[in-house]
């Protein structure tokens, strides 16, 4: 106050201040002389373009590290080729039994819905034309080639790519990986590949017993709610689906935990010191992966398609 | 690899470390003698830590020399700092204890992955560093979520002496202690270094551990070491930062009495 009316050209004074107060009064009128220079404002279009070019730098420095991680990690396994003896067994086991054996209950659950979901909305929309048996078509097609493995990788990306990153990202911010590191070991090789691998393994299992889980759900509906006995049920699925379909689903999931396990760990290594960042890192993983997988099965629809399957 | 420099533990020669423009370490030299306590005295960000990451290959460098007993260390994939890395203990800050493996497994970490060990010997091992940094064996079992700051501190200690390193780099070893816990740190690394031989580079705010236990002091001011010498040496110094870092009212007590 007494600034302003200083600024104004008034003389100001404090008067009748106690003693123990004049201290404050003083050291508060040290503080704040100095306003921070605004920013110069920028031209709007400016900015947006601005705004462009920084997301595509940032843009290309996700593949940068995407590839870097992928790089090093083939660099650890040819490591663990070489000397069978370092790959971290206990360490694996332990990460396959987190990600695999853990997940079947959620994954069972949820596939099982979605299989009975799909196979009700077909009984429904197909019984206008009478053409309620090839709900089973649909669902076996649709399931085992597509929804099967996807909802599986996005499951797989929510639940156990988060925590990958959430691991490594904490691990980081208490030095845990500089320890590693400065110990002689690899972190890759001590962390990433062992859950890398453990994810390799565990998504195209989950995908196999989450698609099984999907046709019995559909299955299941199919009986109670159109009608058809299982016997039918499971004849009619003989003829419509063969066994290419399923090998076009299964095949996609190594890749897709490839792909997950790459975005976690990497994610989790940008961590910074805080732990905002931990948190907005484990989110940006959950999403680029869930992204990149469903790319990725687009990617696969279009070269599975150009071969024939 | 022989041993090229026998006195100095560790050499560095014109260092440049920068991140982007902002250069931290500017054209730094300094030398080690080994079996002393070297203490790191400099501003709060000004690139004490930094110094100490770029010697143990953590942050890569623009330019200059380390090396560490004889070796040249370059960045931590090099085979030089694998190996280097047997041969020194580094203690971090906040201790960077191994949060999913107990205290035992901690210290044995280290032993595990450079030498073949019978489980019992390992025990043995683990149970001798953790009485040697003066904890029970019984805090052994015990998770680092479980530990007090002091303890923390002890096992990274222990963890560090794992492998008998020939150095031990201590990233404010007493900052969060109080002050016995402090001093009786401090004695311990005085010990071991008498008993073991040890070169500690020491990074520290601490004032009584650096009049107590470094044999030698060097400030680092504007990215070089303006001032080494031993405390004594240091006080009289005339450069100015190092004038307002002695010299100050936290200071006092370092002061002889006769003046």
């Amino acid at each position: 106050m007494s600034r302003r009316a200083t600024s104004a050209g008034h003389r100001t004074e404090v008067v009748g201040v106690a003693d123990n107060y004049a201290g404050l009064i003083e050291e508060v009128r040290q503080v704040n002389r100095h306003n921070p220079a605004p920013a110069p404002a920028l031209n709007p279009f400016v900015a947006r373009v601005n705004d462009i070019g920084r997301s595509a730098v940032g843009a290309t420095e996700d593949l940068a590290v995407f590839l870097q991680m992928l790089g090093s990690l083939f660099m650890a396994i040819f490591g663990v080729l070489r000397r069978p003896r370092s790959l971290r067994l206990t360490s694996l086991v332990y990460q396959l039994y987190r990600v695999g054996w853990q997940a079947i209950p959620i994954v069972v659950l949820i596939t099982f819905l979605i299989g009975a979901i799909i196979a009700q909305q077909g009984i429904f929309h197909f019984r206008k034309f009478g053409a309620d048996s090839y709900v089973v078509d649909m669902v076996g097609i649709l399931v085992l080639r597509e929804l099967g493995v996807l909802i599986v990788a996005i499951m797989v990306a929510g639940r156990s790519g988060s925590a990958y990153t959430a691991e490594l990202g904490s691990m980081k911010m208490r030095e845990e990986i500089d320890a590693l590191s400065t110990m002689g070991l690899d972190p890759v090789e001590v962390l990433i590949l062992p859950r890398v691998i453990a994810l390799v393994c565990a998504l195209p299992i989950l995908s196999f017993i989450g698609s099984m889980a999907a046709l019995y759900g559909g299955c299941l509906v199919a009986w109670f709610y159109g009608g058809m006995g299982p016997a039918i049920f499971i004849a009619r699925l003989h003829d419509a689906v063969s066994v290419t379909r399923f090998e076009v689903g299964i095949i996609k999931a190594p890749f897709m935990a490839l792909v997950i396990g790459i975005v976690a760990c990497s994610e989790g290594l940008r961590v910074k010191g805080s732990a905002e960042s931990l948190g907005k890192q484990t989110t940006t993983s959950v999403v680029k992966s869930i992204f990149l997988v469903i790319v990725l099965d687009g990617l696969f629809a279009v070269f599975f398609a150009s071969i024939g399957m | 690899m022989q041993e090229t420099t026998p006195q100095f533990a560790i050499r560095v020669h014109d260092l440049v470390v920068g991140f982007g423009r902002h250069v931290v370490i500017d054209h730094l030299s300094l030398d080690v003698r080994k079996g002393e306590i070297l203490g790191l005295v400099g501003a709060s960000g000004g690139g004490k830590s930094v110094l100490m990451r770029t010697i143990i290959g953590l942050i890569p460098r623009q330019g200059g020399e380390i090396e560490v007993m004889g070796a040249a260390i370059g960045d931590t994939h090099d085979r030089n700092t694998q190996s280097a890395a047997g041969r020194w203990g580094i203690l971090f800050q906040q201790g960077a204890l191994f949060s999913s493996l107990t205290v035992r497994q901690n210290i044995q970490f280290p032993l595990r992955e450079n030498l073949v060990l019978s489980d019992a010997l390992m025990d043995e091992i683990a149970t001798a560093k953790l009485e040697m940094v003066g904890l029970m064996p019984e805090d052994g079992d015990k998770f680092p979520s479980e530990l007090s700051g002091g303890m923390t501190k002890r096992v990274a200690l222990a963890r560090a002496l794992a492998l008998d390193p020939a150095i031990v780099f201590l990233d404010e070893p007493t900052s969060g202690l109080d002050p016995i816990a402090a001093g009786e740190f401090d004695a311990l690394i005085k010990t071991l270094q008498k008993t073991l031989g040890l070169t500690v580079f020491m990074v520290t705010h601490d004032l009584a551990s650096l009049n107590t236990v470094c044999d030698r002091v060097a400030a680092l001011a504007d990215g070089k070491i303006v001032a080494i010498g031993p405390m004594r040496e240091l006080l009289q110094s005339e450069h100015a930062w190092v004038r307002a870092y002695f010299h100050g009212k936290r200071s006092l007590m370092l002061q002889p009495k006769a003046s």
